[in-house]
């Protein structure tokens, strides 16, 4: 009963903290963009403050540089359970355009943490990224917490 | 004691860390650490042909995409001694100031963020998504664009389109006032911008501070003056204060937006008939242009050997203002929240700074620091 009840309060109130391991800050504006009145992604209960402590969903932009490859997971171990990684943008996908001879990114961010969904484009429209994050976040969020008892 | 910001914080959309040097709650220097987003564009580019570079150029940043194609395709142009038809140099003006007027709404924004004023917060991003949907409208995308080649633009525009961009700018217009006389006339507001992140003319000068932020700043900086197609065909004048606080750095970004409606509308009722792009026959040689991006000055260098590009080098300004920033405006701020929107106002763009990393290969490898 309290588990059920839990459930149902964390599936409308979702925290997100923006994690930008290395892009073009593209995806960065594009999320940015979903805070205003067209998008309005506090309407479904959705938060962005950027502390990983508070997280429940951490968004990945950009692909991993020389700097994140360990800081990247350290910044996953400090969200609390249950948590959920989703990629937002070609770069943690597969690196896009950086991801040639020369470059410095180590591509993909599956390598270093668990990703539970994917956006790919360059980056994605506002609208896609809140339908991932709505349609993956509630329900692995609930489910996480009824494993973990 | 030093007290660390970032790399991950509310108020930052960018990894970089700040370095606070604070004596209870006065702020007595600060230090920037850089080296979070640095991917290697320019070893990239190396032996590529421009058709590729071209892409990368556009993704050294996100917020200003569209000027450093611009200046990319100008740099080659000069090198092979042609210019782009005088349509495509017209629709080329169109969407750079689009792009600047975008990206100022953006810098407003985040500094009203940081003061914590959500309403004009809001209304600056309400405004922004006209904004986006006339860049959508003309090029097809709302961030990256891919919009430009060597020798011209890659699509020719519609007159409906036109007609539509003319009514989201009056959209824009409409209340742009009256967001401006909310935050002129706003006490609390003046309270935690006035006289706050002083930077004086001679600070701007010795930290090289370019665009809105040396304009705010007293410096009469503004590279559009020099450009060919504003000079040939379009009126303007660059706008300038003399305060250098936050409150001037923002009503300048404020200023700018009226006068880039202007100079579209100009370019919209002059625009000339005939091709949007010419064959070009890149020459080999080097070359130098520069640019006034919106957060200010963009220099590209480039050594071309026919099609490929041999080197290239690129200097963006966010790198002057941030530094800027750290040496001049974070000196002597009364509180750590108003560090922080001091740095707001600089407009700090981290993806466009990060060129260079500095590793020590004795060591090995794993000399950068960590978190």
């Amino acid at each position: 009963m309290f588990q059920s009840l839990k459930n149902i309060v964390r599936k409308s109130s979702i925290h997100v903290c923006i994690v930008n391991c290395g892009g073009c800050n593209g995806c960065d504006v594009e999320l940015v963009a979903l805070f205003s009145p067209r998008y309005d992604i506090e309407q479904y209960g959705i938060y962005i403050h950027n502390n990983p402590r508070e997280a429940d969903v951490l968004l990945i932009t950009g692909a991993v540089t020389e700097q994140w490859i360990h800081n990247i997971k350290r910044v996953y171990s400090k969200v609390p359970e249950p948590k959920i990684v989703v990629c937002v943008g070609n770069c943690p996908i597969s690196g896009d355009v950086f991801n040639q001879e020369g470059g410095t990114v180590h591509a993909p961010v599956s390598n270093f943490i668990p990703v539970a969904a994917e956006i790919s484009g360059c980056p994605p429209r506002p609208s896609e990224i809140l339908n991932a994050i709505l349609s993956t976040g509630p329900g692995a969020i609930s489910n996480r917490g009824r494993e973990r008892k | 004691m030093i007290l660390p910001i970032g790399p991950i914080h509310p108020s930052l959309k960018e990894p970089l860390r700040l370095k606070l040097k604070t004596k209870g709650e006065k702020v007595l220097e600060a230090e920037i650490d850089y080296g979070y987003v640095h991917r290697g564009i320019e070893k990239i580019m190396e032996g590529k042909p421009w058709q590729k570079c071209i892409y990368l150029a556009e993704r050294v940043c996100g917020i200003c995409s569209y000027e450093h194609t611009q200046t990319f395709a100008e740099t080659l142009e000069k090198i092979s001694d042609v210019r782009a038809p005088l349509r495509a140099q017209f629709l080329r003006v169109i969407t750079n100031e689009l792009d600047r007027i975008q990206s100022h709404y953006l810098a407003n924004s985040t500094f009203f963020k940081a003061i914590e004023h959500e309403t004009l917060f809001m209304y600056m991003l309400s405004q922004r998504e006209h904004i986006m949907d006339a860049i959508e409208l003309l090029t097809g995308n709302r961030v990256n664009m891919g919009w430009n080649v060597i020798g011209g633009v890659r699509m020719d525009v519609k007159e409906i389109h036109l007609k539509q961009i003319l009514e989201k700018l009056e959209a824009v217009e409409k209340n742009h006032d009256r967001y401006v006389g909310i935050f002129e006339n706003g006490p609390i507001v003046g309270l935690r911008s006035k006289k706050v992140g002083r930077m004086t003319k001679e600070e701007a000068l010795k930290g090289r501070a370019v665009g809105p932020i040396g304009r705010a700043s007293g410096l009469k900086h503004d590279l559009r003056e020099k450009h060919h197609t504003y000079c040939e065909n379009l009126e303007f004048k660059p706008i300038w204060r003399k305060k250098g606080d936050n409150f001037a750095r923002t009503m300048n970004r404020f200023n700018e937006i009226p006068q880039s409606i202007d100079l579209i509308r100009q370019a919209i009722e002059n625009l000339p008939e005939g091709n949007i792009r010419s064959d070009v026959e890149i020459k080999s040689g080097y070359g130098e242009w520069r640019n006034e991006a919106p957060r200010g000055e963009v220099l590209y260098m480039v050594e071309t050997n026919g099609n490929l590009i041999k080197q290239i080098s690129i200097r963006t300004p966010s790198i002057m203002n941030i530094d800027s920033c750290a040496k001049y405006m974070l000196k002597d701020v009364a509180t750590v929240t108003d560090a922080v929107a001091t740095y707001a106002t600089a407009d700090p763009c981290i993806a466009c700074a990060e060129r260079v990393a500095i590793l020590d290969m004795d060591k090995g490898y794993d000399t950068y620091k960590l978190l």
